[in-house]
């Protein structure tokens, strides 16, 4: 297992953004749905280690995140893409990648080849030595992803990764995350249903913190049929079925 | 852009234009190569023949993009082969592919027949067979291949004349061996 | 990504990475090298050395700053440099600290090599740097040796002041206004109470509070900046 999620609470002043969610993952592609406000960034955000949190036991890699020498060994083999990434506009997609590869404790010799493996594998060979401040949106996106996968994490986190890549880039993504998914855990966390459909073993939907629903995305598919749910693909029809199931 | 307009955007320091000029040019290349190598030992060549390209593209003169690759090709080769260790078949093998061949078979029996020829012209490291190492195999200018040896131009050009003669010698015996042993 | 395929066993696609490593990157320059080594810490050398150029415009304001006092001092005989330097510094500091000055915040939080760790070897950067550059500033502009050295203590105080507000208002110009404002009290107060406009300078009874101030920021910023500890 590598992520093991028990009861964990995330509290900010009064709300809880996260509930009460228990979790176990294993290798392959986690798709993490949702509405906004369900809690899925704050939830995102204490599998990177990046907020603790306020109870419950969280378990990353074998590894205990409030333990400062875990922590940093958690890190090395983790990969992160916020929702907003903010970027150096002065720096060159290359160096970019390069900044985080060294942060992430990457031995020096292997980091060279290991940005230009990244470059190319998110397309953006002809771009490697252009500044991040020439780049589209869906461009950013894809640095953000390279700099995600540039150590060859086992356990790879990424909030709405798809925003600004055209279907064609999409694709070539999901690809990536079945990969990526062979040996490692992904944990995609995405309002867009159907790029779950596509590319996830294993789907859990989240509303007003707690988990609603976990199964397969067939499974999900199931749980709309015959309901009248609204949504133009089955998918869909299943996540408003659910959803509405738990609001009622 | 053709091949040209590539190794001049290269010249310039274009890397695109270099990842271009690789697509379109590493396959051919790694097939000759691998003619004559091993499949990891291609790749590593391979590699160096590129970077020599990022870092020599401005001695490029407009003409054949393919024949100046594989004159680089061939001495990163050369010099991986003798980094490597000492003399072997396959020197000879990269001085009889050219670039209007294409037929690796082709190439490795004229490999044989050179080896053999090479050696007429003397023991390893004899003043013919060091000529013949840096002009004709690693396809050094006559003036750098001097200064290399120590010697003066006349006499570089002197010993590759005597090369012609004996190389011609040697592959003429050869194939009047080949002819009278049917 | 090649128009052909070449022989089976040849991977082009590792060929290229191999080629791309070179021409995409620069071989670390030989401070960013040293550094490496003393830190124990690729990751921190890497960030050490990038910090003038996401802080370009302080080092250009601070260069344009202190010459301004090496010729005001020249003119005039009061130390501007002493007296700007400190101010510049803790405007330097307080952008060392994350959102105000790193917009990839929350991925650095992410990091391996600690965005604290990050935070302490710029701002050390920004007072070695700006230490160094105002010594030279003071020294040329012929101030007396004691307070060519002395504004030294108070800038440590002041930056410390500025980093502490920058980390507790998690705001680059929070701090920054602390560091300016606080320094320009200090150096009023100095004048109103003792007389010369560089008492708050040069003074070596002020020393010790200095220091004691400097230090209390100082826990301040470690513990805004504490690494969050996981469920127990």
């Amino acid at each position: 297992m590598n992520v093991e999620l028990e009861e964990l609470v995330r509290r900010f002043g009064r709300t809880q953004a996260v509930a009460g969610v228990s979790l176990r993952a294993g290798p392959g592609v986690f798709g993490l749905l949702g509405p906004n406000g369900a809690g899925k960034t704050s939830l995102l955000r204490m599998m990177a280690t990046v907020l603790p949190p306020t109870s419950g036991r969280l378990e990353l890699l074998s590894r205990d995140p409030g333990n400062l020498a875990e922590r940093r060994e958690i890190r090395r083999r983790l990969g992160y893409l916020p929702q907003n990434l903010g970027y150096y506009p002065g720096f060159t997609v290359a160096d970019f990648i390069e900044y985080f590869a060294l942060l992430k404790d990457m031995p020096p010799r292997q980091v060279p080849r290991a940005v230009a493996a990244a470059v190319e594998r998110v397309g953006l060979g002809d771009k490697a030595r252009s500044k991040l401040k020439t780049l589209s949106g869906g461009m950013l996106r894809r640095v953000g992803i390279a700099q995600a996968i540039v150590n060859g994490p086992e356990l790879l986190l990424l909030d709405e990764p798809t925003a600004g890549l055209d279907p064609e880039q999409r694709v070539a993504f999901r690809a990536l995350l079945r990969e990526i998914g062979e040996r490692g855990t992904v944990v995609v966390s995405t309002h867009l249903v159907e790029d779950v459909g596509a590319a996830c073993t294993e789907v859990a939907l989240m509303d007003q913190g707690r988990i609603v629903f976990h199964g397969t995305p067939h499974q999900l598919t199931a749980r709309g049929e015959g309901t009248g749910a609204a949504g133009d693909a089955p998918l869909e029809r299943g996540y408003s079925a659910v959803l509405a199931e738990a609001r009622s | 852009m053709d091949d040209d307009e590539l190794i001049t955007a290269i010249a310039a320091g274009d890397d695109i234009a270099l990842r271009e000029l690789f697509s379109r040019h590493a396959p051919w290349l790694a097939t000759r190569l691998r003619s004559l190598l091993p499949a990891t030992d291609t790749e590593d060549v391979l590699q160096e023949t590129f970077l020599a390209v990022w870092q020599g593209a401005s001695g490029y003169r407009p003409g054949s993009a393919g024949g100046w690759l594989w004159g680089i090709a061939r001495r990163q080769a050369a010099l991986f082969l003798r980094r490597r260790g000492p003399a072997t078949l396959e020197l000879p093998g990269l001085l009889a592919i050219n670039h209007s061949d294409g037929d690796p078979a082709e190439a490795a029996l004229s490999g044989v027949v050179m080896a053999r020829a090479a050696a007429a012209l003397g023991p390893d490291g004899s003043p013919e067979r060091e000529v013949w190492r840096l002009v004709y195999v690693e396809d050094r200018p006559v003036a750098e291949a001097a200064e290399l040896l120590g010697v003066p131009v006349g006499t570089v050009k002197s010993r590759a004349h005597r090369i012609r003669r004996r190389l011609r010698a040697a592959l003429h015996m050869d194939s009047a061996t080949e002819g009278g042993a049917s | 990504m090649t128009d052909g395929y070449g022989p089976a066993d040849v991977d082009l696609d590792r060929v290229w990475t191999g080629v791309a490593a070179q021409v995409w990157l620069r071989r670390p320059g030989r401070i960013e090298r040293l550094a490496a080594r003393l830190l124990r810490s690729p990751g921190l050398a890497r960030a050490l050395v990038v910090t003038p150029s996401l802080l370009i415009g302080w080092v250009i304001a601070t260069a344009v700053v202190l010459l301004a006092g090496m010729a005001a001092t020249l003119g005039t005989h009061t130390p501007y440099v002493a007296l700007f330097d400190p101010a510049v510094a803790a405007a330097g500091i307080a952008y060392a600290y994350g959102p105000g000055i790193d917009p990839a915040w929350e991925l650095s939080q992410s990091m391996a090599v600690s965005d604290r760790m990050v935070l302490l070897a710029r701002a050390l950067a920004v007072f070695g740097l700006n230490a160094v550059l105002g010594l030279l500033a003071s020294a040329a502009s012929g101030a007396a040796v004691a307070v060519t050295f002395g504004w030294l203590v108070p800038m440590t105080a002041v930056c410390a002041l500025a980093l502490a507000a920058a980390t507790l208002a998690r705001s680059a110009n929070v701090g920054v206004a602390a560091g300016i404002s606080g320094w320009v009290i200090t150096v009023l107060a100095g004048k109103a109470i003792a007389g010369p406009v560089t008492a708050a300078v040069a003074s070596p009874s002020l020393v010790l509070p200095y220091l004691v101030f400097t230090a209390c920021c100082g826990a301040l910023v470690l513990y805004t900046t504490r690494i969050p500890r996981g469920a127990a």
